[in-house]
């Protein structure tokens, strides 16, 4: 279990550099859906499966899903990959940073540290992420109009600056 | 510092450091803003799973709904650059220049 969390840990840090070496969009969206993933496995690994679920679907399907159209807005006919020595430069660089900045920690690491104390150390018939979900409903039901309302202010946000041609200052076609 | 929280640290760190050093393409800092933005999420999730603390389950899912605003309207501008500029590459927004 400890190496399989170290395995996913490892699988975490390396899709964020291949994001953050700033590759073609195209690729930096694989890597993103590499860490959402591994990001999800970590998250189920400690008990929190409804939370693991929430990120595939809301951020994977939705959010990422938007991007991945959004890509065609960056085509070019030779998309740089990681093996371009640009992009490649950066990610040898945030590698040596990250294993620089490791190696500081890892004489303080021992093996119980990469795995966690179990969830369910009590009998439960709700799980705790779900439960505490929940939460949103009752004693948060406040914060979750204001959410929707900001939600529904987004959608007017992202029409306003998308309508071009006649009104406001971004689009001039 | 447990390897979690470094993992998760590097992560929003290496995340900001790609929006920061950006090349060419907008939609290429945007996606390391969403890195950033994953990363929160798994560290608030994981707080709240590894306290046991139940209640803070919600922080996690309300920033992922302000975190699709964010990108939404990310990729609006994105959107609204492109048919403004032609392009989506940064050297198009320098309108601002000396």
């Amino acid at each position: 279990m400890a190496h399989i969390m170290l395995t996913l840990l490892i699988g975490m840090v390396l899709g964020v550099i291949s994001v953050a070496s700033n590759p073609s969009p195209y690729f930096a969206a694989l890597g993103l859906v590499l860490v959402a993933g591994v990001g999800c496995v970590v998250l189920m690994g400690h008990g929190g499966s409804f939370l693991s679920l929430v990120l595939f679907l809301i951020y994977l399907g939705g959010m990422l899903v938007v991007f991945a159209y959004c890509a065609a807005l960056a085509a070019e006919p030779y998309p740089e990959a990681w093996g371009e020595w640009s992009v490649l430069g950066s990610v040898l660089g945030y590698l040596l940073l990250v294993v620089g900045a490791g190696s500081w920690f890892w004489g303080g690491w021992y093996e119980g540290m990469w795995v966690p104390v179990d969830e369910l150390i009590e009998f439960s018939v709700v799980a705790a992420d779900s439960g505490g979900v929940a939460l949103m409903y009752s004693l948060g039901g406040g914060l979750l109009v204001v959410s929707a309302w900001v939600l529904l202010l987004t959608l007017l946000v992202v029409l306003e600056l998308t309508r071009g041609l006649a009104r406001g200052a971004l689009r001039a076609v | 510092m447990t390897p979690t929280h470094f993992t998760i640290s590097s992560a929003f760190l290496l995340g900001m450091m790609g929006l920061a050093f950006h090349r060419t393409h907008l939609l290429s800092a945007l996606l390391c803003l969403e890195a950033m933005m994953l990363a929160l999420f798994i560290a608030l999730s994981l707080w709240s799973l590894q306290l046991d603390a139940t209640g803070c389950s919600t922080a996690p899912m309300l920033m992922l709904a302000f975190s699709a605003c964010e990108a939404s309207a990310g990729l609006a501008l994105l959107v609204a650059t492109a048919r403004t500029h032609g392009t989506g590459h940064m050297q198009a927004l320098n309108l601002l220049q000396c």
